[in-house]
């Protein structure tokens, strides 16, 4: 069976890297230059709960097909839904139509890599009712150890995608990845006397066995707990921050990864395009790029462009050693790739956390940072939320309107410590860091 | 990528959720749904992207005692529906008792919402070659008359949501819903930095009922271009306390993310601020701030909604009324559970989606003032013209990013500002409020992300009140 029939039989089938590779034999066909396909699969089994007990079961099952194809150097792609093959080929229709219409950039283009055969990751299947009594005893413990807790839109999900790619290089790779997740959305309530909305979760290959010890789950209760009555800082001043785990993954993952990435040397818009080697952090940060750490089910073992993942220091001991360029960007930029998917790892350090706050002499423990987007140079501003002020080596009492303002090319420089604790979220794991020279006003 | 289905398939998709409506045991939503999307982005040149997406699918909802089964699954046939209808049975009937906490009530009816909201275009279709063309005139445009630029971007974004519904409480409807935006981000080397500014053309429609002409979007390019140039030479803001005014877009997002949010029944029931001040002055007496059914208080925002996706008939919500909270947004289960009526706010993003307490068309009340006396009657303070992102929280406690806007000095405009952000509780900041504006303007785009990205309207007046800005 060829063509339009082995592509039916291939969907109904469910068949990944069949369908993959009659898409891409389809688009050649038709006169691309060169394909990619990626179908993918996904179930999910979902409990969804607040205070009151489980509020939705649910499952989603979808399937599809994402095609790109090249003509004359000018790039179409397309994705569709379902196991219809008069959709795939509606599919293939605007992509090559958007190929035959677009610019050509000598960038675009299909990989080359080894393929790798299929891998699986993580359980088969899982047990329902044994996440349900989970369920039941977190909500057990949340209405005994934790009653000023109100939950809402919190979940404990088990999930399973399969992936397969094949592109007109003869690269085929394949992948399934099931795990563990969950998911707690919360406010501490006391009368009329409202915290913060607050939010924790994690992902992991085998179930919790206590829903509320997942990541830092639990202790980002108990600081919801010591939230009520929360005052604003007496007087601007400049001082450390300690940046919890989970507010460190937004700074790192985000705007740091942000500032390293090919769009940003594209746009020019970083300030360490010409940092390539120097020293950009203090010399006690590493950040390391871990797509096929055995503890990230969130992780990926080939990227878009069917390339296979691979480690990568990217600041080792504060030293900038490469920037995030994907297969595409590498080519447009001129560089060579070093990255495909994102999954950072901040190395501890050799305090603990307690040591770190006792050695601060006046800042704030730094939980979550609300504010605009950073600029291009990084400069950062917004309002620490579910924060602490820390004075004379001790956390004092929860802030409100209390806002910071640094550039993190300044906080990276000026690292004092990182905890030798830290959290893994199921796709990172960072640890405290506390900085000094950050400064942190109020209302007035 | 199917073709836009026409009132055939309209009536053919209805038609075969009612059949299935005859299988339904107990409270059941069954909803096949279709979102659409084209994107093409160039970048100095570079076409970034030049796709098209489709995703389809049905989903069936249950509840009993107290606890909702919800499935879902890709295409439309007999077989899906079937299962979506007998997985989300399963969920309540299996786990559910086990699970829940049980409610004695059935979930409060309402008058079953019906009817067809085809909003796609009635004009010509424009081919794919055409909308790039667009853009590349757009790029083109900039690339040519502004050299010194360090970046820029042009990203056109299109979508349509289409679906069809069915309950067992005899609801039957059908929607599509376009939106087409053209957005322009431009970058400029100052003295001291990189400064960036952008803007969003288009709205509610197709494609072709927003974008007719080049014209009006090389007016908005080179409005851009000359506000960035001040900002440039901007200066930084004075961080504290200030009298400031909102431009109606900067005032459309304080009262979604601030005020509606907080609003949001499932989150009165979680605790927000919102649910200890019912009945309470909240804000000054002129400010009315609704959350509109179709498509708004005066018709034109970007998103329409008239039966939400428990088939509940919309209204408009009038959360504050002169001054005093007087409503919240709810679903079929927060109205039951708090004893008051279904408001028509639940939303689904994606076939895949539940329906959650959303937003739709929200908005502070146009009043009388002029934004010329605003500006008189500020001795020292700022014109916030553009947000950049928001967040709010349950206590009411917010934060924009703004990335344009004007100092004002003794009554009058002066040097433009560099990037800053605003921050406030908004319960407090909202009896700031000493005018209120004549023109209601809708934002262009305007999204929501609650579990879900879903669409919805953003706007206002410009409103003068005090605000925390932030310094340097």
């Amino acid at each position: 069976m060829t063509g339009a029939g082995a592509l039916a039989a291939a969907l109904a089938a469910a068949d990944g890297p069949a369908v993959c590779a009659e898409v891409v034999a389809a688009a050649r066909a038709r006169g691309a230059d060169h394909a990619q396909a990626i179908h993918g699969t996904g179930e999910r089994f979902e409990i969804e709960f607040e205070n009151r007990g489980v509020t939705q079961l649910r499952t989603g099952v979808d399937e599809g097909v994402s095609l790109i194809v090249f003509r004359d150097g000018r790039r179409g792609s397309a994705s569709t839904n379902g196991r219809d093959p008069d959709a795939v080929a509606a599919a293939l229709d605007e992509a090559l139509a958007a190929a035959a219409t677009g610019v050509a950039d000598p960038a675009n283009d299909v990989a080359a890599a080894p393929s790798q055969g299929f891998a699986a990751f993580g359980p088969d299947a899982a047990d329902r009712d044994t996440m349900l009594d989970a369920v039941a005893a977190c909500l057990a413990e949340l209405a005994t150890r934790y009653p000023k807790i109100r939950t809402r839109n919190s979940a404990y999900v088990f999930g399973t995608t399969e992936s397969a790619f094949a592109n007109s290089r003869g690269v085929v790779q394949h992948e399934r990845r099931a795990a563990y997740n969950f998911g707690l959305a919360f406010i501490g309530k006391d009368g009329t006397a409202t915290t913060s909305f607050n939010a924790a979760g994690a992902g992991s290959f085998t179930p919790f066995d206590v829903l509320l010890d997942a990541g830092c789950v639990r202790r980002l209760l108990d600081e919801t707990l010591r939230s009520f009555d929360p005052r604003p800082i007496p007087e601007k001043f400049v001082g450390d921050i300690v940046v919890t785990p989970e507010c460190l993954s937004g700074l790192i993952g985000g705007t740091l990864a942000g500032a390293l990435s090919g769009p940003a040397l594209m746009a020019g818009r970083t300030p360490y395009k010409e940092r390539h080697g120097t020293a950009i952090a203090a010399p006690c940060l590493s950040v390391l790029n871990r797509p096929r750490a055995a503890d990230f089910p969130g992780g990926a073992s080939f990227d878009p462009y069917g390339v296979p993942t691979a480690d990568l220091d990217v600041v080792k001991d504060g030293v900038l050693e490469n920037f995030l360029v994907d297969f595409y960007y590498a080519r447009k930029l001129g560089r060579a790739q070093t990255v495909g998917a994102t999954n950072f790892v901040v190395p501890g350090g050799d305090r603990s956390i307690d040591d770190i706050v006792a050695t601060t002499a006046r800042g704030i423990l730094l939980c979550r940072l609300s504010g605009g987007m950073p600029n291009a140079d990084l400069e950062f501003s917004g309002v620490a939320k579910n924060s602490f002020l820390i004075e004379d080596g001790r956390i004092r009492g929860p802030l409100v309107e209390t806002m910071i303002a640094a550039n993190l090319q300044d906080v990276l420089k000026n690292i004092r410590a990182l905890s030798r604790e830290t959290v893994n979220f199921g796709n990172c794991r960072f640890p405290y860091l506390a900085a000094s020279g950050v400064t942190i006003s109020s209302k007035g | 990528m199917r073709s836009p289905s026409g009132p055939e398939r309209e009536d053919a998709m209805l038609e075969t959720l009612q059949r299935h409506a005859a299988t339904f045991r107990g409270y059941t939503e069954l909803r096949w749904q279709a979102n659409q999307g084209g994107s093409i982005a160039m970048r100095k040149g570079t076409v970034l992207a030049n796709a098209r997406s489709y995703s389809a699918g049905v989903s069936a909802r249950r509840w009993r005692d107290g606890v909702f089964g919800f499935a879902s699954r890709p295409g439309d046939d007999a077989a899906a529906l079937a299962r979506v209808l007998a997985d989300a049975h399963d969920h309540v009937a299996r786990h559910g008792r086990k699970a829940a906490a049980p409610i004695g009530r059935a979930l409060p009816s309402t008058a079953p919402g019906t009817g067809r909201y085809d909003y796609r275009t009635t004009r010509p279709t424009v081919s794919r070659a055409e909308r790039l063309d667009l853009v590349r005139r757009v790029d083109a445009h900039i690339a040519a008359r502004y050299p010194g630029l360090t970046n820029f971007d042009v990203a056109l974004v299109t979508g349509a949501v289409e679906k069809a519904l069915v309950t067992s409480e005899g609801a039957a409807t059908y929607s599509y819903m376009p939106r087409a935006n053209l957005m322009v981000s431009l970058s400029l080397q100052a003295n001291d930095s990189l400064v960036e500014l952008y803007d969003i053309a288009g709205g509610f429609g197709d494609y072709e009922d927003q974008f007719g002409a080049v014209e009006p979007v090389l007016a908005m390019v080179d409005a851009i271009y000359d506000q960035l140039r001040r900002k440039a030479e901007g200066a930084y803001c004075e961080a504290g306390l200030h009298d400031v005014i909102l431009d109606p877009v900067v005032t459309g997002i304080l009262a979604h993310e601030a005020i509606g949010h907080t609003c949001e029944a499932d989150a009165v029931m979680t605790g927000s601020v919102a649910g200890d001040h019912l009945g309470e002055p909240v804000a000054a007496e002129k400010v009315t701030l609704i959350d509109g059914a179709g498509r708004g208080i005066d018709g034109q925002a970007a998103t329409a909604i008239h039966v939400d996706d428990e088939g509940t008939p919309c209204r408009d919500v009038a959360i504050i009324e002169r001054g005093v909270l007087k409503e919240f947004l709810h679903s079929k289960e927060t109205a039951l559970r708090l004893g008051l009526e279904p408001t028509g706010n639940a939303r689904a993003n994606a076939f895949s989606d539940e329906p959650l307490v959303r937003m739709r068309n929200t908005a502070i009340a146009p009043g009388e003032d002029s934004v010329e006396d605003m500006i008189a009657a500020i001795d020292r303070g700022y014109y916030l013209k553009r947000a950049t992102n928001g967040q709010a929280d349950s206590t009411s406690e917010f934060t924009f990013g703004i990335a344009c806007g004007y100092e004002i000095r003794n009554g009058k405009l002066g040097r433009a500002i560099r990037d800053t952000t605003i921050s406030g509780v908004a319960f407090d900041m909202l009896k700031t409020v000493t005018h209120v504006g004549r023109e209601l303007k809708w934002a262009a785009g305007g999204m929501c992300g609650k579990k879900q990205w879903i669409p919805v309207g953003i706007g206002g007046p410009a409103i003068k009140c005090q605000i925390t800005v932030g310094g340097k």
